[in-house]
C-alpha cells in the first residue's frame, strides 16, 4: 500500500511541528524529502489525468509545462517551481549548504498541499465527467 | 575556571521579560551560587575581550581610528601612564588657572586702588598698590600693611587723623586744682609780702656762725662790729630767738614763692602752643577745625601771663570753651577716620583674601617648570612603551594574516599605533600588488574581515587574559573557500593555546576543518519552530546521513511507508557526499582552485554524474558508473540505485540493510584516489 500525496504531505508537517527527541536534527531534510515525494505525486496525478505520458518527462520539462496545465493560477505553477527548486536542494547533498530552516520549509510545505489539493480538485471533477 | 574547578553560568529570563532583563548566576561546583559581576572580570572583558562579532568583525576597520586605536591600546596596560599623563596634564593646567586667575584678581585691586588713591590719599592703600604693582607682587609687603602694626609714615592722613584723636584739651578737674594751686600761692605770696626771705636767711646764718664762735671762745668783743663785750650769754640767748625768727621768715617766704612757680608751671602746662598736628589737619580740612584754631590760638595765649591770678581766671574763663572745640575735633576727626575706613577696609579685606589664593597660586606655579617637563618626557617614554609592549601583538597580527591571506594581492606590513589625544589612529602598512595608498578602500569584505580577525586574535589570546577561550561570530562570511582554509589554520594555530569557538552557518568551515584534519568538535544546531532548538554533535556529512537513517528507522513514530520514502533519501545524501569528499580531495590535492571545483561539483547535478566524475574523473561517463559498482559487489549496484530511485519513490527491501550497504559503498567510494 502506498500513501497518497496527502498522508505524505500531513506526515511531512508533523514531523516539522512536532519537536520529537527521536528525529532532532533529521526533521529538515527528512520534511523536504516526504514534501518533494508529494509534489512530484501530485504531478504525476496530474499529468496523467490531464497530459498523460509528461510524468516520464524530466522534472524540468515538467515545470515548464505546468503553468499551461494550471490555468487561472499562474502564481500557483511559478510557487510550485520555486518549492521544488527548494526542495530539491534540501533532498541532494551539496557542499557548503546547511538544511533549509523551518520557515522556509514551512513556506514550502504550503505551496504542496496547495497543489495537492488543487489537483485532488481537478480527479473529483473529471471521474464526475467521465 | 582557574583555581576554582568547574562553574556553571546560568542565564535566566522571566516570561514576557526583555532581552536585557536577563537574571544570571554562576554556580561554580561545591561553592556558593555567585553573580558574574562577582568574578571580577569586568575590566578583562573589555581589554581582552575574547568576543568577536560578526557585527564587530565589519565595523573594526570603519569605525574610525581612534576606536580601533582605543581597542587594541587597551590591552597593552598603558592605563597608569595615560593616568600619569592626564594627571600631570590637570595638575598644570589647574595651576596655571590659579595663577592666571589670581593675576587677574591682582589687577581687579589695583584698579580699586587707584580709584581710591585718586580720590584721596592714603598711606595704606598706596602702600599696597606698589606691593601689587611690583614683578612679584609683593605680597609679603601687602601683608605687612595690611597687618595693622605697620606704621604709617607720618605725613600721612590717618596718621594726622589718628593722632588728632588723641588731642588732650586737659580735664576740667586738672584745670580745676591748678587754678586752685594759683590762687593759694597768690594768698602765701601775699602774706610773705615785704619781707625779705634772703635778709633773713642770711641774717639767720650770721648770727648761727656768731653763735657757734660765742660757744668756742665764750664771752668777747663783737668780732664784727668792734662793740665791747658784744658777745655775751644774754646776747647768745636773744640771739638764738633772733635765729629762729628770722628762719621762719625765710622759709614762708620760700614755701610762698615755690608754690607760685610751681602753680604757673603747671598752668603753663595746660597751655601748650597749638601742636603742628592742626596745621596738618587743615590740609585735609575737617569741621571744627577753624573753632579748634583760634581757641587754642586764645588759650594758648595765656601762657606769657605770669600774674597768678590772672592765669587762674584765664584757665577758668576759656577752659570750657577749649575743651569743647578740641572735642568737636576730634570727632569729626573720628568720623573722617571711620568714613576712610569704611572706605579701606572692603579694598583691604578684599586683599588679604587674595593675598592667601595668591600665595597658594605662585606657590603652586613655581612647579610648572617640572611639570611641563615631565610632561614631555611621559609622552616620549609613553610612545616608546606603548610601541615597545605593541610589538608583538603587531607581530602575531601579521602573521595571522599571513595564514588568511592566501591569493589576496595584499600585503600588510607594519602596524603601529600612532599619535595621541584626538590624534590617535592605527596606522595599518598595507599594499596592493606593493602599490601602498588606500588600501582599506580597495579591500573585499572578506579581506576586510580577515584584516579584522587578524588584529582581534593577537589582542584576544594574550597571555596577560583570564581568558582562556575566543568565540568568533561567522568569520567564513564574505570569505572566498581559499580564504576559509586560511582561516582554518589560523584558528588552529590558536587553539593551541586557546579553547576556540566558532558559530556559522557557512558548510565550508567545518568541511576545511576536517579536511584539513584539524581537531575540532562541530555541533550542528537546528531550530524547529517556535524555536525548539536542537544541538547535536555534527559528524562528517557521510557519517552524519548514515547515522540519521539509522535513528529514522529506529523511530516509533513514523509508519514505515513512511520510511521507506525517508531512508533512501537520507542514504543517497550520504553517498553523494562520499562522491563530494572524494573530488574534492582531489582537485585541492592537485592545486585546483576551490572556485573553479564547486562550480563543477555544482555541474554533475544527479546522483549519476557525480559517480562518474568521482570515479572515472569524467561526469559524462554515467554509463559506466553501474558497471563499475558491480565490481565491488552485486550489492553495490542494488543499493546505489534504491539510493537514487527511493529518493523519489518508497523502496522494497529490509532498510537496515540499505543503510548498512550505503556505509559499506561509501567506504569503497572514499577508496577511489
Amino acid at each position: 500500500m502506498t500513501l497518497d500525496q496527502s498522508a505524505l504531505v500531513t506526515t511531512a508537517r508533523d514531523l516539522l511541528e512536532r519537536a520529537d527527541p527521536m528525529t532532532a536534527g533529521i526533521w529538515p531534510r527528512a520534511t523536504a524529502l516526504l514534501a518533494r515525494q508529494a509534489l512530484e505525486g501530485a504531478l504525476d496525478d496530474l499529468w496523467r489525468l490531464r497530459a498523460p505520458g509528461l510524468e516520464h518527462c524530466s522534472a524540468r520539462a515538467q515545470l515548464l509545462c505546468l503553468p499551461f496545465y494550471l490555468p487561472g493560477d499562474d502564481k500557483l505553477a511559478e510557487r510550485v517551481c520555486y518549492a521544488w527548486a527548494g526542495l530539491s536542494r534540501a533532498c541532494h547533498q551539496h557542499p557548503y549548504e546547511l538544511p533549509p530552516t523551518s520557515p522556509e520549509l514551512l513556506g514550502w510545505l504550503a505551496t504542496v498541499e496547495q497543489m495537492v489539493a488543487h489537483v485532488r480538485t481537478l480527479g473529483a471533477s473529471g471521474s464526475t465527467r467521465k | 575556571m582557574e583555581g576554582q574547578g568547574q562553574a556553571k553560568v546560568v542565564c535566566a529570563w522571566d516570561e514576557g521579560a526583555a532581552l536585557e532583563a536577563q537574571k544570571g548566576f554562576v554556580q561554580p561546583k561545591g561553592k556558593p551560587k555567585t553573580s558574574l559581576p562577582a568574578l571580577g572580570w569586568k575590566d578583562a572583558l573589555v581589554s581582552y575581550r575574547p568576543f568577536l562579532s560578526y557585527n564587530e568583525l565589519g565595523s573594526m576597520l570603519d569605525e574610525g581610528p581612534s576606536k580601533l586605536y582605543d581597542a587594541l591600546s587597551l590591552v597593552l596596560g598603558l592605563e597608569d601612564l595615560v593616568n600619569a599623563q592626564a594627571t600631570l596634564a590637570k595638575s598644570r593646567l589647574d595651576r596655571q588657572q590659579a595663577l592666571d586667575g589670581a593675576d587677574q584678581e591682582r589687577e581687579a585691586l589695583v584698579e580699586l586702588l587707584k580709584t581710591l588713591l585718586e580720590r584721596e590719599s592714603d598711606d595704606r592703600a598706596s602702600a599696597c598698590l606698589d606691593a601689587l604693582t611690583s614683578k612679584s607682587w609683593g605680597l609679603d609687603a601687602a601683608e605687612a600693611v595690611l597687618a595693622s602694626g605697620a606704621l604709617p609714615p607720618v605725613d600721612q592722613d590717618i596718621s594726622v587723623l589718628t593722632r588728632a584723636l588723641s588731642l588732650d584739651p586737659g580735664d576740667s578737674e586738672r584745670v580745676g586744682s591748678v587754678v586752685g594751686a594759683l590762687r593759694d600761692a597768690d594768698q602765701q605770696l601775699k602774706a610773705v609780702a615785704g619781707s625779705d626771705a634772703e635778709t633773713s636767711r642770711q641774717l639767720a646764718l650770721l648770727l648761727e656762725a656768731a653763735l657757734e664762735f660765742h660757744a668756742g671762745h665764750g664771752d668777747s668783743d663783737c668780732p664784727v662790729c668792734g662793740t665791747k663785750a658784744g658777745l655775751t650769754q644774754t646776747w647768745a640767748e636773744s640771739s638764738r630767738k633772733e635765729v629762729d625768727r628770722l628762719r621762719a621768715i625765710a622759709s614762708g617766704s620760700d614755701h610762698a614763692y615755690r608754690a607760685a612757680s610751681d602753680a604757673l608751671r603747671k598752668a603753663r602746662e595746660l597751655l601748650p602752643p597749638p601742636p603742628k598736628l592742626l596745621a596738618q589737619l587743615f590740609e585735609i580740612g575737617l569741621d571744627g577745625l577753624a573753632a579748634a584754631r583760634e581757641q587754642w590760638d586764645g588759650w594758648h595765649a595765656g601762657s606769657t601771663v605770669s600774674d597768678l591770678t590772672a592765669v587762674a581766671i584765664h584757665l577758668e574763663t576759656r577752659h570750657e570753651a577749649f575743651a569743647s572745640a578740641i572735642q568737636a575735633l576730634k570727632k569729626s576727626a573720628a568720623a573722617e577716620l571711620k568714613r576712610r575706613e569704611d572706605r579701606w577696609r572692603p579694598i583691604a579685606t578684599a586683599i588679604s583674601e587674595w593675598i592667601l589664593t595668591a600665595k597658594e597660586a605662585r606657590a603652586g606655579a613655581e612647579h610648572l617648570p617640572r611639570i611641563k617637563a615631565a610632561e614631555s618626557w611621559l609622552k616620549d617614554a609613553s610612545a616608546d612603551i606603548r610601541n615597545q609592549r605593541f610589538a608583538p601583538i603587531a607581530d602575531k597580527a601579521m602573521a595571522t594574516w599571513e595564514h588568511l591571506r592566501q591569493n589576496s594581492n595584499v600585503a600588510l606590513g607594519r602596524i603601529e599605533l600612532a599619535g595621541a589625544r584626538s590624534q590617535r589612529r592605527v596606522t595599518l602598512d598595507v599594499t596592493v600588488d606593493g602599490i601602498p595608498g588606500a588600501a582599506l578602500g580597495v579591500m573585499s569584505q572578506g579581506e576586510l574581515h580577515s584584516l579584522a580577525l587578524s588584529l582581534f586574535l593577537p589582542r584576544a589570546t594574550l597571555s596577560e587574559s583570564p581568558f582562556r577561550f575566543v568565540v568568533i561570530d561567522d568569520p567564513v562570511q564574505s570569505m572566498d573557500p581559499a580564504r576559509v582554509d586560511g582561516l582554518a589554520r589560523a584558528l588552529d594555530e590558536t587553539a593551541r593555546t586557546r579553547q576556540v569557538i566558532v558559530f556559522t552557518h557557512d558548510e565550508r568551515l567545518p568541511e576545511a576543518v576536517r579536511r584539513l584534519a584539524i581537531k575540532s568538535t562541530i555541533l550542528s544546531i537546528t531550530r524547529r519552530p517556535k524555536s525548539v532548538v536542537e544541538v547535536r554533535t555534527a559528524l562528517d556529512p557521510i557519517q552524519g546521513h548514515i547515522q540519521d537513517a539509522l535513528a529514522l528507522v529506529q523511530t516509533t513514530e513514523l509508519p514505515v511507508t513512511v520510511l521507506r520514502r525517508l531512508v533512501p533519501g537520507f542514504c543517497r545524501s550520504a553517498l553523494e557526499a562520499a562522491f563530494i569528499t572524494v573530488v574534492r580531495r582531489r582537485r585541492l590535492a592537485a592545486g585546483r582552485a576551490h572556485g573553479e571545483l564547486e562550480d563543477e561539483l555544482k555541474g554533475a547535478g544527479k546522483l549519476t554524474p557525480l559517480a562518474a566524475l568521482a570515479m572515472f574523473d569524467d561526469r559524462e561517463r554515467g554509463s559506466d558508473v553501474m558497471n563499475r559498482l558491480n565490481k565491488f559487489g552485486s550489492w553495490a549496484g542494488d543499493v546505489f540505485r534504491q539510493c537514487k530511485d527511493g529518493a523519489h519513490d518508497e523502496v522494497a527491501g529490509e532498510l537496515k540493510l540499505i543503510i548498512r550497504d550505503t556505509e559499506r559503498l561509501a567506504d569503497k567510494i572514499l577508496e577511489f584516489p
